[in-house]
């Protein structure tokens, strides 16, 4: 019996291009994980893989990080909390409070 | 021209080295681009940092205390006086503490922080050599619709902070949707790309229309004789003119269904529309009118509050 294959595109891009992307060293990413600020999927061959959102999130920390001076431990915190504001928002239908 | 840095930090010009920082601290949390969507904040967020990174140094403050606006332009040796002379003889309001610069920062005060603030605001969200791009964050405004532009949809000009956008708003949008501007958002940093815009559709209320998700709910008007006998009349509705069947014998709150009248869908089928049957009387029968209702009066033998 033959099984059709297809190649399909894995959304998400490795460690290296992650951090061209991002401009972040490996080290630093390493720490983010570390922190569970980033989490990263792991693929068979054991690599570190990393969804589009990632590439936000990584964003988000370092405006954080810069701009209210927060140390990494209060970002993680940071980033559950407006997540789950922006969840209530949503199923509350509410407007947020600068609009 | 650019604002006071201390009307844009809310203080007075002669706040202590705690109190600006206590204005900086409160202002940027709650303008950070990241707590705060709108696309307002980014612009008062450096702003709020600019003004607090010039005030928080006791040398540029008194610089600027002395120069204004300007401060940066003057060179370190140019007396106060000799400066104001040459503008025009204007020069800048000082504080209470005259052209003298007021110099009470605690440096140890400051120290203890363990800020650098020059590390913290030399350049906002990176943007130096060292630091990679960061991507601008997310930003989200209001798009307030008429239900009528929402069922149409199509091209749309909307203003949001000095700035104008072409949007492209989908027929048969709904209420808390969003529509997604590419790369409009914060600014990013280090050639780190642009942020979005997210513009959340909010439908204003009509004084006719009602709206449930693509159902609309619209009243029909009748005459007590077209609900008895039945009409086919006519009901304006956003998609243009339709006629509405009225069976004989509706009574008001009847609703009708009108399949796919409803909001369009861009990815289904669209929405429904539900004429409710409203029965109208004249405020003032005429003498005809009057005797017309009395014979069905003495005739009829109809009565609603006696369920059959």
């Amino acid at each position: 019996m033959t099984v059709g294959t297809a190649l399909v595109r894995r959304p998400g891009v490795p460690m290296h291009t992650f951090c061209y992307r991002t401009g972040l060293h490996p080290d630093l990413v390493r720490r983010y994980i570390a922190l569970g600020l980033l989490s990263p999927s792991r693929v068979h061959s054991g690599e570190l893989w990393f969804g589009p959102d990632q590439v936000l999130v990584a964003g988000q920390i370092q405006r954080l990080h810069e701009g209210l001076a927060l140390n990494y431990a209060a970002i993680g915190l940071v980033l559950d909390l407006l997540e789950r504001i922006s969840r209530l928002e949503a199923r509350a239908g509410s407007t947020p409070p600068w609009i | 021209m650019a604002r006071d840095y201390y009307q844009v930090l809310g203080v007075s010009r002669d706040a202590s080295a705690d109190e600006l920082q206590r204005a900086f601290r409160t202002l940027a949390r709650r303008n950070h681009p990241d707590v705060n969507k709108d696309p307002a904040a980014e612009e008062r967020f450096k702003e709020i940092n600019e003004a607090y990174h010039v005030l928080a140094d006791p040398e540029t403050r008194a610089r600027y205390d002395r120069f204004g606006p300007d401060f940066r332009q003057i060179p370190d040796d140019v007396a106060a006086g000799s400066y104001v002379g040459a503008n025009r003889g204007g020069g800048f309001r000082t504080g209470p503490g005259g052209g003298g610069a007021r110099v009470y920062v605690d440096r140890e005060a400051e120290g203890d922080l363990g800020i650098d603030f020059d590390d913290l605001f030399g350049d906002l969200f990176g943007g130096r050599g060292a630091r990679g791009p960061i991507r601008g964050a997310d930003q989200e405004a209001e798009l307030t619709l008429s239900i009528d532009e929402a069922y149409r949809g199509g091209r749309r000009q909307i203003t949001l902070g000095g700035r104008s956008f072409e949007v492209n708003i989908p027929a048969g949008v709904t209420d808390g949707q969003r529509i997604r501007l590419a790369g409009q958002g914060g600014q990013g940093s280090g050639r780190g790309p642009a942020g979005d815009l997210y513009l959340i559709v909010r439908i204003a209320p009509h004084p006719r229309y009602r709206l449930q998700g693509r159902d609309i709910h619209v009243p029909a008007l009748v005459t007590p004789w077209e609900a008895a006998l039945g009409a086919s009349v006519p009901l304006a509705t956003p998609g243009g003119e339709v006629k509405v069947k009225v069976p004989p014998g509706s009574s008001s709150g009847r609703r009708l269904r009108l399949a796919g009248e409803g909001m369009p869908n861009p990815r289904g089928k669209p929405g429904d529309l539900y004429a409710e049957v409203r029965v109208m009387l004249p405020p003032k029968l005429t003498r005809k009118e009057r005797e017309l209702f009395k014979e069905l009066a003495s005739v009829s033998t109809f009565d609603p509050r006696r369920s059959a």
